[in-house]
């Protein structure tokens, strides 16, 4: 039996380039875009970072 | 194309066209490893097999499985969105393993100076298009030996970008060392993300991070580091550690720091040349091992409500970037660029220094169009070896930087930092799946 775990959720804009630059997150020598979360939707989570 | 994988007892499929990860019995895992990645076939009843393909094709048919990969186009814009302001060039420590030559960069030491820094600003400002939020990290060297210059460039920027209608995140690099009181309630209420460097166990980072008399340097930071990780409410930070050929027990090293009270910790290979500290192939084996070690420990801590965010498994595959940004890469060179003391400008940290790679100079204003454009055109399509691999649309095809200085060549990954990033990648999958599962 296949059980789906996680599967990307629609994004209604893509390609805006609002994501914050990869390499200033944590590591600064392996940071992946795989780590980074989309700058749109965490925006819309926390209006305060709308400021 | 479709990965499966083990992870102990547990078995994942995760599609690489639709980024989405499954889970399944081991009989399903072993038949889709053997029909789509080659291998033997396992012996499966009939009914079995039956019911995977029936799984398969609904999956398939709902766009979750075996979906073609979509070619989709980089991010490619004129807009300069971030700096790194190596706001020194000179450390107050001596550690081995500093790809910065020890905080000078293979030059001489020297500071950035306040006016250099706010052309830096306004270069970034003038620069940025239509972006409304922009970045800037102070890096050193040691940043925090040069405080009064970094609050000043700060109420500069906040001030020039409010007339602009920009808003900046700041971040700063620090090895604590410097870290009081005044500068702890400043970063607290200027700064996104702060990053302070502790490698973990004492005699780990002793034996690496040692001030200028040469005597470790833990007891004289660990104090600091946890008040101000203390004071720092539920902003942003976090406790980076390198590892090195010498203690490829890091498990160890990661726990200590969350069983020190931090709870937001990243752990990173040593990027070096020096012999006994550099990872090397023959290291691989253990440094997998010891990641399984670290992920099944995470897990534990997780289930008995001591969990803590380790960098390397946050594999974000429901809220993550979209896939224009995933083929990007870093942007370094193209959207994100270093600035040095004397206010050149290079495509990132890890290029500071190297003449070739020169591309201008903030008080010039201008930007190297042949390097910059040999950046941009950088991105998943160009790297060398990444078309099958399953980790592409989550590692864009490695950092350019470690790429060159391993390779020569920015768009050759170097297999070495690609197993550790595939071994990490999976282990963020198996937590994804525990986390979500309510189970260890």
């Amino acid at each position: 039996m296949i059980k789906t775990i996680a599967t990307p959720r629609d994004k209604k804009v893509t390609g805006c380039g609002e994501c914050r630059s990869t390499c200033q997150s944590a590591c600064k020598t392996s940071c992946t875009v795989g780590n980074q979360s989309c700058e749109r939707i965490t925006r819309e989570q926390n209006p305060e970072k709308n400021d | 194309m479709i990965h499966v994988f083990d992870y102990k007892d547990a078995h994942y499929i995760y599609d690489t066209g639709s980024g989405s990860l499954h889970e399944c019995d081991k009989d399903t895992a072993d038949y889709l490893k053997a029909k789509y990645e080659g291998g033997t076939m396992p012996k499966l009843s009939a009914e079995k097999t039956r019911e995977i393909e029936a799984d398969v094709k609904s999956l398939q048919d709902g766009g979750l499985l075996l979906c073609p990969e979509v070619k989709t186009a980089p991010i490619k814009s004129d807009e300069v969105k971030a700096l790194c302001l190596h706001i020194c060039h000179d450390c107050n420590l001596r550690c081995r393993y500093c790809f910065a030559d020890e905080g000078a960069y293979h030059a001489e030491r020297a500071f950035m100076s306040e006016r250099t820094a706010k052309t830096a600003i306004d270069f970034l400002i003038k620069n940025s298009g239509n972006r409304k939020v922009l970045e800037v990290d102070f890096f050193g060297g040691e940043p925090l030996m040069c405080l009064d210059t970094i609050k000043n460039v700060v109420a500069y920027a906040r001030e020039e970008g409010a007339k602009a209608g920009k808003k900046f995140l700041f971040t700063t690099t620090t090895n604590a060392l410097l870290l009081d009181d005044d500068a702890i309630d400043f970063f607290n209420r200027e700064m996104e993300n702060v990053v302070l460097s502790l490698d973990g166990r004492k005699e780990v980072h002793d034996a690496i991070r040692k001030t200028v008399n040469g005597k470790g340097s833990f007891d004289l930071v660990i104090g600091k580091i946890k008040k101000f990780v203390r004071s720092r409410g539920d902003k942003n930070y976090y406790v980076r550690g390198t590892f090195t050929a010498r203690n490829l027990d890091f498990s160890k090293d990661v726990l200590f720091l969350a069983e020190n009270g931090f709870d937001s910790i990243s752990m990173e290979p040593v990027v070096t040349e020096i012999d006994d500290l550099a990872i090397k192939e023959e290291h691989i084996p253990e440094i997998l091992s010891e990641y399984e070690t670290l992920c099944d420990r995470y897990l534990e801590k997780h289930e008995k409500g001591e969990g803590f965010n380790f960098f390397h498994f946050n594999v974000d595959l429901e809220g993550g970037v979209c896939l224009h940004k995933k083929v990007s890469a870093c942007g370094a060179g193209n959207e994100y660029f270093s600035v040095v003391p004397n206010g050149d400008i290079y495509p990132c940290h890890q290029f500071a220094g190297e003449k070739e790679f020169l591309m201008g100079n903030v008080y010039e204003g201008k930007l190297d169009p042949a390097i910059r454009e040999k950046f941009a055109s950088n991105s998943l399509f160009t790297r060398k070896g990444c078309e099958n691999c399953f980790a592409k649309f989550i590692c864009s095809g490695g950092c350019s930087a470690n790429n060159y200085h391993y390779t020569g060549d920015m768009n050759t990954p170097y297999p070495i930092t690609c197993d550790m990033m595939k071994k990490r990648i999976e282990c963020g999958m198996h937590v994804l799946a525990r986390k979500k599962s309510g189970q260890k």
